[in-house]
C-alpha cells in the first residue's frame, strides 16, 4: 500500500513541480507573475486528448504536438498581452489580473469547445496494473511520472548546457548586462512563458488519463504548484520541483492517513504558515520589499 | 442657495433623475432586489477600495470576508437566536478579526506574493464553509436566515430592505469619505505611493496597513451579513473566488481611490449580470473581456473617463480666455480643478 502512495504521492509531486516551474520560470525572466499556469494544464489535456481520442494519433504525437501548440500560445500571450500592457506603463498588479482574465477566458474557450462535462482519456495501456516487484501499480501514474521527471532533467540541461537555456538564465539575472552581450532579450521572455506553458500543457496530457479531463481541473493544482514554488523558493527552478513534491506527499498521506476532505484546506494553511514563517523559501530567493 | 443650485445645475439633474429612476423600480419587487444588490455590492467594493484603491494592498481573495461576514452573522441569529442587527455587527467584527489576522503576514510581502496569499487565504475560507458540515452545512446551505428587525418592526418586503440598505450605504460612504480625508487616509495614500517614503516620514507602515485590512474586512463583512439576511439562504457557491473577481472588477470599472467610483462599478455590473441571465454560460468571459478592456483601455475606470473628459473641457474652455500673459497659469488652474 505504502509503495502506491509513494508512487502517487511522486506522480502528483512531479506535476506540482513542473507547474510551479513554470511560474517560477516567468517570474525570473520578466518579473511578473502569471496565475494561468493551472489553465495551460487544462487546456494542454483537453488538446491532448482530442489528438489521441479523435483524431487517432499515436500517443507519443499527440503529447509533442500539444507541447508545441501550447508553447505557441504561451509566447504568444507574453508577446501580444503582456508586452502591451508593460509598455502602457502597468503596474504588475494589473498584469497579474490581465493573467486571470486569461485564465477566465482559457476555461471559457475550453466549456465551448469541449462542453463542461468530464470527458476520458480512452486507456493507454492494455492492462490495467501492471506487476512491479510484487506491487500493483497503475500504469498511468508511472508515464505521469517518468514523462514529469524527464521534462525536469531535461530543462536541467537546456538551461545549463545550452546556447539559449544559457542566455535566458543570463537575461533574467540582468536585462541590460545580457542584452548588451547580444542577448535578443524579449525573445528569451517569450520563450520563457512559452516553456511554462508548454511544461504545463505535456503534464496535463499525461495527467489528462489518470484524473478525466475538465474544466476546472487546472484551477487546484495551478495554486498548488504555485504553492510548491513558494515553498521551494519563488523562482528557483529546483525549489519549485522541490516544493511540488513536498505538496505532493503532504497531500497523499494527508488523505490516506487522516483526512480527505480537508487536504487541500490543509495544503493551504501550509503554504499560509510558509508564507509568514519562511516567505524565501527552502532555496532563499528575493521576496520581500 | 440658488445660486449653489444654479452652479451644480448637472449635478442635481443628474441626482433628481436617479431618484426618479429609483422611485419608479421600488414599484417592483425584482427591480428592487436588484437596487438591494447594487446597494450590498456597493459597501463590499468600498472595503477592497480602502485595501486597494487607498493603500495598494493587492486582495485577490477578498470574498473571504464577505463569507466570514455572511456565515457569522448567519450562524450567530440562526443557532444563538440573536437579533439580526446585532448578529451582523458581530459577523463583521469576526471579519475584521480574521482580516487583522491575515494582515500581519500580508503587510510584509511584495505584490505577487501578496496576491497569493489572499487568493490561498479566500480558497482556505470557501473550502471551510464548504466542508464543515456540521457547522455550515456544506454545499446544502443554510435556509430561514431571519430578517432584519429594529425596535420591534421587521423589514419584510424587498421595497423596506433596500431603504435599509441605501440608509447604511450612504453612511458608509461619507464614514469613507471622512477616513479618507483624516490622517488615516493620508497614511494610506501615502503608503500606496511609496512604503519606504511614507516609513521615512514616520508613518508606521505596519500599523496603517493592518488597519486598512480590519477596515476593509469590516465593511465587505457587513455587506455579506446584510447578504445574508435579505435573500435568507447562503450557500458557499456564493463565495468562490468567481466572487472575489467580481469585486476587483466592479472597483477596477468604477475607478479605484474614488468615492463613487464603487458605486458605479457595482450599478453597471449588477445590471449587467442580470441582462446577462439568458447567457449565464458566457458570464465569465464577458466578465473577463470587462477587465482586459479596463486594463488596456481605461485603466481608471468610469471615474477615470469622467475626470479626463473634465479636463479636456476645463482646458478647452481656458484656451479661448489665454494671452501670452496667463499661458502657463491656465495649465495649473487645469490641474488644480481635479
Amino acid at each position: 500500500m505504502i509503495i502506491q502512495l509513494i508512487i502517487g504521492a511522486l506522480m502528483i509531486g512531479s506535476v506540482y513541480g513542473l507547474v510551479g516551474l513554470g511560474y517560477g520560470m516567468i517570474y525570473k525572466a520578466s518579473g511578473l507573475m502569471s496565475l494561468a499556469q493551472g489553465d495551460m494544464l487544462m487546456i494542454g489535456a483537453f488538446l491532448g486528448m482530442t489528438f489521441y481520442k479523435y483524431l487517432k494519433f499515436p500517443f507519443m504525437i499527440s503529447l509533442v504536438l500539444t507541447m508545441a501548440i501550447m508553447f505557441l500560445l504561451g509566447m504568444f500571450i507574453e508577446r501580444v498581452l503582456v508586452t502591451a500592457l508593460l509598455k502602457k506603463g502597468a503596474q504588475t498588479v494589473y498584469v497579474i489580473l490581465c493573467t486571470i482574465s486569461i485564465s477566465m477566458i482559457l476555461q471559457n474557450v475550453a466549456m465551448f469547445s469541449w462542453g463542461s462535462n468530464m470527458m476520458q482519456f480512452p486507456s493507454l495501456f492494455k492492462r490495467d496494473t501492471v506487476l512491479i516487484f510484487g506491487h500493483k501499480i497503475i500504469p498511468e501514474n508511472l508515464l505521469a511520472l517518468g514523462v514529469g521527471m524527464f521534462c525536469m532533467v531535461a530543462m536541467h540541461f537546456f538551461m545549463t548546457k545550452s546556447k539559449f537555456g544559457t542566455s535566458m538564465r543570463a537575461a533574467a539575472q540582468d536585462e541590460m548586462a545580457a542584452s548588451a552581450m547580444g542577448i535578443n532579450v524579449s525573445a528569451t521572455k517569450g520563450a520563457a512563458w512559452g516553456i511554462a506553458s508548454m511544461l504545463a500543457g505535456g503534464i496535463g496530457v499525461v495527467v489528462g488519463p489518470i484524473f478525466g479531463v475538465y474544466m476546472a481541473m487546472g484551477a487546484m493544482i495551478g495554486q498548488k504548484g504555485f504553492a510548491g514554488a513558494v515553498v521551494g523558493g519563488y523562482g528557483n527552478m529546483y525549489g519549485a520541483i522541490v516544493g511540488g513534491i513536498f505538496f505532493g506527499f503532504v497531500e497523499t498521506f494527508i488523505s490516506a492517513y487522516l483526512t480527505s476532505s480537508y487536504k487541500d484546506f490543509i495544503s493551504f494553511a501550509v503554504l499560509i504558515l510558509v508564507m509568514i514563517v519562511m516567505p524565501t523559501g527552502l532555496f532563499k530567493e528575493q521576496v520581500m520589499e | 442657495m440658488l445660486e449653489t443650485i444654479k452652479a451644480k445645475r448637472w449635478t442635481f439633474l443628474f441626482a433628481i433623475l436617479t431618484l426618479a429612476v429609483i422611485a419608479f423600480m421600488l414599484r417592483e419587487r425584482y427591480l428592487s432586489l436588484i437596487l438591494c444588490f447594487i446597494a450590498i455590492n456597493s459597501i463590499a467594493v468600498t472595503g477592497l477600495d480602502v485595501l486597494f484603491g487607498y493603500t495598494g494592498q493587492v486582495s485577490f481573495g477578498h470574498a473571504a470576508f464577505y463569507a466570514l461576514g455572511a456565515y457569522g452573522s448567519t450562524l450567530l441569529s440562526i443557532r444563538l437566536g440573536l437579533p439580526p442587527l446585532l448578529t451582523i455587527v458581530l459577523g463583521s467584527l469576526i471579519a475584521t478579526f480574521f482580516g487583522i489576522i491575515i494582515a500581519f503576514p500580508a503587510s510584509k510581502l511584495v505584490k505577487h506574493f501578496l496576491s497569493l496569499l489572499t487568493i490561498a487565504f479566500g480558497q482556505m475560507v470557501y473550502m471551510f464553509v464548504s466542508v464543515t458540515d456540521k457547522l455550515t452545512n456544506g454545499f446544502s446551505g443554510i435556509i430561514g436566515i431571519p430578517r432584519i428587525s429594529m425596535f420591534g418592526y421587521t423589514f419584510k418586503s424587498t421595497q423596506s430592505n433596500f431603504y435599509l440598505l441605501l440608509a447604511v450605504t450612504i453612511l458608509v460612504l461619507v464614514v469613507k469619505q471622512r477616513i479618507i480625508h483624516s490622517r488615516i487616509g493620508r497614511a494610506f495614500i501615502a503608503i500606496r505611493e511609496n512604503p519606504h517614503a511614507a516609513s521615512g516620514m514616520g508613518i508606521n507602515v505596519r500599523y496603517y496597513k493592518i488597519m486598512a485590512f480590519a477596515i476593509s474586512a469590516f465593511l465587505t463583512g457587513m455587506a455579506g451579513a446584510f447578504y445574508a439576511h435579505l435573500v435568507t439562504f447562503i450557500s458557499p457557491d456564493s463565495f468562490m473566488n468567481t466572487q472575489s473577481n467580481l469585486f476587483m472588477t466592479m472597483l477596477l470599472f468604477g475607478g479605484i481611490g474614488t468615492v463613487t467610483g464603487p458605486v458605479i462599478g457595482s450599478i453597471i455590473l449588477v445590471v449587467a449580470t442580470e441582462l446577462m441571465q439568458s447567457f449565464i454560460s458566457y458570464q465569465m468571459l464577458i466578465y473577463a473581456f470587462f477587465i482586459l478592456a479596463i486594463l488596456f483601455y481605461f485603466p481608471n475606470g468610469i471615474i477615470g473617463i469622467y475626470d479626463h473628459l473634465k479636463n479636456l473641457a476645463i482646458s478647452r474652455k481656458n484656451r479661448s480666455k489665454l494671452t501670452p500673459a496667463n499661458r502657463s497659469l491656465s495649465n495649473q488652474t487645469s490641474k488644480e480643478a481635479d
